[in-house]
């Protein structure tokens, strides 16, 4: 209630007709009344009730917070927080490796980052989860739905439909192994139809279209509440190129993370980003890191990076609050994104093992 | 989109003018601003501003569509979503053949075979969609000077003698290829930009840049200071440019 007058979210023109009409506080403010103030600073009655109203609603979120109502406020105990947290879903990554480094799988109301060079599986990594977040809940999925926004274009639907077949007959093999009703029940609505009809896909050329869309996204999410997943495939293509000035980037770097902490805390979603890797030149070598610079490495809670070593991709867990860091192979095969294959257990020739879209990596000089 | 105006996207005719005193005149400036400075410039408060973005980011934002939809599109007419290299193996591989709506990249070390490729899929692409080709103009901006259209000829009527039994078929297919020779990055890059109305007025169907590498290291030596910056700027410019227009057209590069 002692608020003072110039913290009140008006319009500046109208906090400076208050402060010179002498108000110094809210109180004053709401004691005066509608007919009262427009007389005094010369505003119109209906402006006058406008403001008089943020003015109210400022003031009771302000006596409910400190009252500690739990309403608006985002703040609980820790043991809330715990089970809160050990009864959130997992979205499974369908290589169980991967799935054990990040204690379950790619946590919700978290920013998993993904960096890695080009080739190397980020945007395949991004259609599997885009695919597994929809996995009916008796499967061990979350039921939810996708959203993709592609700033580079690596999107291809043929792919996806690829992965989702797989992914429904993992599903329809699991059903006939426990032949238990719910599992049936759900493999009718678990098709290669409403898979794709329920990935939204935003195609956004430059940063500008990017910032307008995550703007839009907490009403896009509030409409589709079913949407567990927010996936943005290169966030740093963007952002790399046609930019002079780097302090404007790194703000809107900055406003783009906080906003994502929003809505994945908001609307219980998980958002995974892939980044670019870009060359550090140091001393007497150079080595690969993370692109978009240091202070984007704060965005992420989780940061996985993926590398090459000789013809073996590899992902690491560079950054994690929960986890230990550690690194698991992993293949691309033509049903998407999976373990390694133990060498004595596989019994399928070699060739069906890499996915016929990628060649095989060979040395490469730069 | 970024450079559209704020006057198209429903903002008052007072609040327009009143940014535009402020140099703000796209949605580009106004959306690159933190919210504090908005408040500042409109004189609103914080809830209208708010809204006021959401009106501006709609005006800007890209169309939602669902992967159903996209693939319902590709079903509809398959044969645009490939275009067959005509080596069987090359098409399993490749699922199909050259994707049509994004970028493919051919390397290789010199003397294997690349350019030969490139001339062999304008070939193709000139084709009618009944024998598996496009239909359609290709425009091939060369940086190495390594075009040969005799080469062209050769091959179109050893390949399909049947199809191009008389002359007046092999003119009119090199008719439709549009030969464009760039020797400089900038001149790539004003190519590349000029591109889209030629793609609308003669019916192109692909577009091949024989060969980006060439042309690049020519001019940019990474070894200078700033170099490196320009040469992924000119870079990462032109790839955008090139992946907007095959996506828009939906055509391969």
């Amino acid at each position: 209630m002692q608020r003072d007058v110039g913290s009140l979210p008006l319009a500046p023109a109208l906090r400076v007709r208050l402060a010179a009409a002498g108000f110094q506080t809210a109180q004053e403010v709401l004691e005066t009344g509608p007919c009262g103030l427009s007389k005094e600073i010369g505003i119109s009655k209906e402006e006058a009730l406008e403001a008089l109203q943020v003015v109210r609603q400022e003031c009771h979120s302000d006596a409910t917070r400190t009252a500690g109502a739990p309403g608006t406020s985002r703040k609980c105990t820790a043991l809330e927080l715990l089970e809160q947290e050990q009864a959130q879903g997992f979205i499974i990554t369908f290589c169980s490796a991967l799935d054990n480094v990040l204690g379950g799988g790619v946590q919700l109301t978290k920013i998993t980052e993904i960096c890695g060079a080009p080739g190397v599986g980020k945007t395949q990594l991004c259609m599997q989860l885009a695919v597994d977040v929809q996995i009916p809940e008796c499967f061990g999925g979350l039921a939810g739905e996708a959203v993709f926004i592609d700033t580079e274009g690596s999107f291809m639907v043929d792919r996806v439909v690829d992965i989702a077949a797989a992914c429904v007959q993992h599903c329809q093999l699991i059903a006939e192994a426990h032949q238990e009703e719910d599992h049936l029940k759900a493999l009718e609505t678990f098709s290669l139809e409403s898979i794709l009809s329920h990935i939204y896909y935003f195609r956004c050329r430059d940063y500008i279209e990017l910032l307008a869309e995550i703007y839009l996204l907490p009403d896009f999410l509030s409409e589709h509440s079913k949407v567990r997943l927010v996936v943005i495939d290169g966030i740093a293509f963007p952002f790399r190129h046609d930019f002079e000035d780097l302090s404007l980037r790194t703000r809107l770097l900055n406003g783009l993370a906080q906003q994502l902490i929003i809505i994945a805390n908001d609307h219980k979603a998980a958002v995974v980003l892939t980044n670019q890797m870009t060359t550090r030149t140091g001393q007497s070598q150079s080595t690969l890191v993370p692109a978009l610079g240091e202070s984007w490495g704060h965005a992420a809670t989780v940061r996985l990076i993926f590398h090459w070593d000789n013809n073996q991709r590899l992902a690491t867990l560079y950054k994690s609050p929960s986890q230990k860091e550690s690194t698991i192979p992993y293949h691309i095969t033509p049903h998407g994104f999976r373990d390694v294959q133990p060498p004595a257990v596989t019994q399928n020739p070699e060739g069906t093992e890499m996915n016929p879209r990628k060649r095989p990596r060979r040395e490469e000089e730069k | 989109m970024a450079a559209k105006k704020l006057r198209r996207a429903r903002l008052s005719q007072e609040l327009c003018e009143r940014l535009s005193r402020h140099q703000i005149t796209t949605c580009q400036d106004f959306l690159c601003l933190s919210l504090l400075d908005l408040m500042k410039v409109t004189g609103q408060s914080y809830g209208n501003v708010q809204k006021l973005l959401c009106k501006v980011s709609l005006a800007c934002a890209p169309k939602m569509q669902t992967a159903y939809e996209m693939k319902v599109r590709r079903a509809v007419n398959p044969s645009s979503a490939f275009l067959s290299t005509s080596l069987h193996g090359l098409d399993k591989v490749l699922h199909g053949g050259v994707p049509c709506g994004s970028l493919t990249e051919i390397t290789s070390p010199p003397g294997c075979g690349k350019t030969q490729f490139c001339i062999m899929m304008s070939v193709l692409a000139t084709l009618p969609i009944s024998m598996g080709g496009l239909n359609g103009a290709v425009i091939y901006i060369d940086t190495e000077s390594a075009f040969s259209a005799e080469r062209l000829v050769e091959i179109a009527g050893n390949r399909f003698p049947t199809y191009f039994d008389s002359d007046e078929k092999l003119f009119s297919m090199t008719r439709s290829v549009y030969l464009y020779r760039e020797l400089t990055c900038g001149s790539v890059l004003k190519r590349i930009k000029s591109l889209e109305e030629e793609i609308i007025s003669k019916k192109v169907k692909l577009i091949i840049i024989d060969s980006v590498a060439s042309v690049v290291r020519k001019e940019f030596d990474t070894k200078l200071q700033g170099n490196l910056t320009e040469r992924s700027n000119f870079l990462a410019r032109g790839a955008s440019l090139l992946k907007y227009l095959a996506e828009e057209f939906s055509i391969p590069v």
